[in-house]
């Protein structure tokens, strides 16, 4: 029996080649879709899971006073942890602050993704060894531990245990391999090294073993059955005990199972989910399917028609509904299972292009295992989105209705079918919307005026190892020498970058008339008189700063702290106290935008001590882009050639700051295409069955005069209306989301009705010429043709 | 082996009451071959579909093999005709997908028959029928006539004891026709196979045993050869 099934499936699928395609096709790339956004949610949310995931927790330390939360905590609570309360199993810290310059066939490079970590951090995180062990990685300082694929980098395919590398001017041993980090891990580090290493530096040591001194993240294993609150309480009473009893800087714990999703954390070193984002992306990759699967169905009763003649046989020649349900469920499987199998095949295809978008690295062979889960998980689900409908509709005709004639598929079915394809049309509609949305947005961003120019300037930073004195004389010396390049236009020195500028203090000012009540959060900019010319920075009032040192104590402010601060007018010449300095305001700087569009630009106080920069931005004159980089590397190598350079773009930060948004746009841009080109797909094979089941009509038509206009205009009525109302659907449901997202951003734009209107418009265009394909090819045909055939 | 009482077959078309059938009083004994003939519309084919279970009447009883049909559930009704009935029909509905072999064979799987047992019967078939040889091909590389020879072989394939004939031969041309009579003929004689068909030709009607006449949905003449 499954024999005579599966023949009669298999050359079914044969005889309609085009449908098929199209029906497999679809489906395969609605669960190609919905494998790779599983794939990546299964992935979200299980980061970090390991058996004793439970017990494991991270240490946050809270600074109420001034609203600040970190994950790191001082070097020594660790160990103060431990020797006083039994119910901490282990602990295990990481710094990842610290770079380690790394030298390679005489090249100098910083370790990024390198971490500093101590005795327990593999035991804690249950490290699979290649090779080697942590024996002797605890035992000696001057110890490293490389992933599989740093090791490939440094050795090829030598035996790595056993060589030296050579790391910040010394010999580190490696001492064992472990595999590269699961792209559901926190930690994506390439190689280890131990925190006694980095304990060598005194400098290092003295400021780290400071209790004030927060710079280790600090992971503890709690027994089993302890209460995290109570061990929380205990850690504090510890805390009280060591450091400071006058600061109240409470510490408290988060599960190792909730830290990718942890949102409170300012710079966190880790790289966080967003659980809605995973809902959100889930739910379209549920949608995906769905509107693949309508294909199938929409496809299958469409055709039920041909099949009516050969279900009535089998009727007659014995076959109860129950063998006919049979066979056409087993059919639905058959094609889902060859959607399968293409499914694996595109997500083997697509899965660099998906790294690169999500910024993950999934490895095909790896990722097998899960791979598979989601593909059996989402063949099922489309089997059964796929099987039951159809299989009921044909396995119920009467053989005696087939054989008269009678039309076998009533009005219900029809409006069933419409109301799918107009289901598909909605999410299509929405995901259009949705990214043209987002590309304003994206446009926006690019094109609003920052207040400074970002293009053709280079920044670079003096490593924050070096000594004060050193560094500014190395701020004096590499600018003149910077300057004296005939790429270069002009040098300016900062403490920090202008496109992000994270610095900023509370309490920190003071100025007549100040509300004493009033403690706002200042940003904080310093910088050289060469400042604001370097940067095409606007003044609104006032001036900046002079090359003399008369401006020492003198501050700009920003058109914000004007307002926020209630500045006494007139504003210049007013005394200002800054980090107890006083001076006077000298100017005020028109806003300009020095972080994410996300924030609100807030009050920045602009000061000249140079004590504090150690950021160099480089504006290049014309288009001498790689005439200034050698300059640049030139003057570094001349002044520190035991450090290597890194130098970034200033418009490079900048788009780094929107890596989120633009995923989110690439995605959606995706999203919507895959949603329409299936969509499309089955408007495609609708209209062809509909011209083959009016196929006499239009002949007589034609005969009796009909324009060729008039035929397709007949054709596609229905399907222009069905897509009229998936718009009128459509277009509240993606005003909401997307003014729901737009709320992301404190600078955006308005959400216009036109942006709606034009989504409308391309669904209903792309459907048009899908229908007039078809349509056209029907309405030419020959008449006389189509009538003798009937 | 069939007995028909009082009945009646009607459409209800827009309040009035449009009958097919009316009266019908029939009784069949096993091995007669008997042809319907009638003028279009005078409900041959509705008759043969009420005996065949394909279609109900509106009123009457039908006694099939001492059992009252219309009281029968669905499933034993099939049951019924599965064992006992055999289609043929005038466009052969054969399944396009499905090669002759296939065809024959896809009665014999409905009933839950091994895989050998049906390549017995199916090779038997083919073999009596002479188209061992047409075995692999699909109906459309057939002609008319091989196409209603398969139709009949299927149809005999479960070992029927009646076979109903919608026109068999309404599509085949007249020599074509003849060898199809001459099987029906063979089969009702040597087999002692019950057969009703439905037809429009006289010389077809010839080769039955009884000639039923309808004439408006009511029996007109009813005569024995």
């Amino acid at each position: 029996m499954l024999k005579n099934y599966f023949q009669t499936a298999w050359r079914n699928i044969i005889k309609h080649k085009a449908t098929s395609f199209i029906n497999i096709f679809g489906l395969s790339v609605g669960m190609t879709a919905a494998v790779l956004i599983f794939l990546w949610a299964q992935n979200e949310r299980n980061f970090d899971s390991q058996p004793d995931q439970k017990q494991i927790y991270r240490l946050t330390t809270r600074v109420p006073s001034i609203g600040w939360v970190w994950e790191s905590t001082p070097l020594l609570l660790a160990e103060a942890i431990r020797t006083e309360l039994p119910d901490v199993q282990k602990t295990a810290r990481l710094n990842t602050n610290n770079l380690p310059v790394v030298s390679l066939k005489g090249n100098l490079f910083y370790g990024k993704d390198y971490a500093y970590v101590d005795d327990d951090w593999f035991s804690m995180f249950n490290y699979r060894f290649i090779a080697g062990s942590t024996t002797a990685f605890n035992a000696n300082p001057f110890s490293i531990i490389l992933t599989k694929s740093e090791a490939r980098r440094f050795f090829a395919d030598a035996n790595p245990v056993g060589q030296s590398l050579h790391i910040d001017s010394v010999d580190y041993q490696v001492r064992g391999i472990v595999p590269d980090a699961s792209p559901n891990s926190s930690f994506q580090y390439k190689a280890f090294l131990p925190i006694s290493a980095l304990l060598t530096n005194p400098k290092i040591r003295a400021n780290d073993e400071n209790w004030d001194n927060a710079n280790y993240i600090t992971f503890v294993k709690l027994a089993p059955g302890v209460n995290m609150e109570r061990a929380t309480r205990k850690i504090n009473d510890v805390i009280k005990l060591k450091g400071k009893a006058s600061d109240n800087v409470p510490v408290s714990m988060i599960s190792l199972s909730d830290m990718h999703f942890e949102t409170e954390i300012q710079n966190s070193v880790f790289n966080h989910g967003n659980k809605n984002t995973v809902l959100i992306i889930s739910l379209i990759g549920g949608l995906l399917l769905l509107i693949a699967c309508i294909n199938y169905v929409n496809l299958s009763t469409a055709k039920a028609g041909l099949r009516a003649k050969e279900v009535s046989i089998r009727k007659i020649t014995g076959a109860s509904r129950s063998d006919l349900f049979t066979q056409f469920i087993g059919e639905s499987f058959l094609t889902s299972l060859v959607a399968a199998v293409i499914t694996l095949i595109l997500v083997r295809f697509f899965l660099p292009l998906f790294n690169e978008l999500t910024g993950k690295d999934f490895d095909f062979r790896y990722s097998l295992p899960i791979l598979l889960q989601v593909s059996g998980v989402t063949l099922i689900s489309s089997f059964i989105l796929n099987s039951i409908y159809p299989a009921l509709l044909l396995s119920s005709f009467s053989p005696i209705n087939v054989f008269r004639g009678v039309t076998i598929l009533k009005v219900k079915d029809n409006t069933f079918r419409k109301g799918l394809v107009i289901i598909q049309f909605i999410v299509s509609v929405i995901l259009i919307a949705a990214t043209l949305v987002i590309y304003k947005q994206m446009q926006f961003i690019q094109q609003k005026d920052l207040g400074y120019s970002k293009s053709q300037v280079v920044s670079f930073a003096l490593p924050f190892t070096i000594n004060r004195d050193r560094k500014n004389a190395l701020l004096k010396t590499m600018k003149q020498e910077l300057l004296a390049q005939s790429a270069v236009q002009s040098v300016t020195t900062s403490n920090q970058p202008l496109v992000n500028m994270g610095s900023a203090c509370s309490g920190c000012a003071d100025w007549a008339g100040r509300d004493t009540s009033l403690r706002p959060t200042i940003a904080q900019l310093s910088v050289d008189e060469d400042f604001q010319k370097t940067m095409d920075l606007k003044m609104q009032s006032g001036r900046w700063f002079n090359r003399n040192t008369s401006d020492k104590h003198n501050v700009v402010l920003n058109e914000t702290a004007l307002k926020t601060l209630s500045i006494r007018e007139p504003a210049i010449g007013q005394q200002f106290v800054f980090k107890g300095d006083t001076g006077q305001i000298i100017g005020i700087a028109k806003d300009f935008t020095f972080k994410s569009m996300h924030d609100k630009i807030g009050p920045l106080v602009i000061f000249n001590n140079a004590d504090w920069r150690s950021y160099f931005a480089v504006r290049i004159s014309g288009n001498h882009t790689r005439e200034a980089l050698a300059a640049v590397e030139t003057v570094w190598k001349k002044n520190l050639p035991e450090v290597p350079l890194e130098y970034s773009f200033l418009d490079e930060q900048f788009s780094e700051l929107y890596t989120e948004d633009t995923r989110t746009s690439h995605l959606t841009l995706i999203f919507a295409c895959i949603a329409i080109v299936i969509s499309s797909l089955g408007v495609f094979s609708l209209v062809a069955f509909e011209v083959e089941h009016r196929t006499k009509e239009i002949g007589i038509r034609k005969i009796l005069g009909a324009p060729i206009k008039g035929i397709v205009s007949m054709l596609s009525a229905d399907f222009v209306k069905l897509v009229f109302i998936s718009i009128l659907v459509a277009s509240p449901i993606a005003w909401w989301v997307m003014n729901k997202w737009i709320q992301n951003f404190v600078y955006r734009i308005p959400i216009n009705w036109w942006m709606f209107a034009i989504a409308g418009v391309i669904a209903m265009l792309i459907t048009l010429i899908t229908i007039s394909f078809q349509a056209i090819k029907a309405a030419m045909a020959n008449p006389v043709k189509s009538l003798r055939t009937e | 082996m069939i007995a028909l009482k009082n009945i009646f077959k009607w459409y209800n078309v827009g309040g009035n009451r449009n009958f097919i059938l009316k009266d019908i009083n029939l009784d069949i004994q096993q091995g007669e071959f008997i042809s319907i003939m009638g003028p279009s519309g005078s409900g041959k084919s509705t008759l043969l579909n009420i005996i065949g279970m394909l279609d109900e009447a509106s009123e009457g009883t039908y006694i099939f093999q001492d059992q009252e049909v219309f009281r029968l559930k669905e499933k034993q009704r099939s049951q019924l005709y599965k064992d006992y009935i055999g289609f043929v029909f005038q466009a052969y509905h054969l399944i396009d997908e499905l090669t002759v072999y296939e065809n024959i064979e896809t009665p014999l799987i409905y009933k839950d028959m091994k895989s050998s047992e049906r390549k017995a019967i199916v090779a038997d078939i083919l073999d009596r029928f002479g188209i061992v040889g047409k075995k692999d091909l699909f109906p459309n590389q057939l002609s008319g006539g091989q196409q209603q020879l398969v139709g009949i072989a299927r149809a005999l394939a479960s070992k029927p004891k009646l076979i109903l004939a919608d026109e068999p031969t309404g599509n085949l041309n007249s020599k074509q026709g003849e060898e199809i009579m001459e099987l029906f003929k063979q089969l009702n004689k040597e087999d002692g196979i019950t057969i009703i068909q439905v037809t429009h030709s006289e010389k077809n009607a010839a080769y039955g045993s009884r000639i039923i006449n309808l004439l408006d949905g009511r029996i007109d003449t009813n005569t024995t050869l």
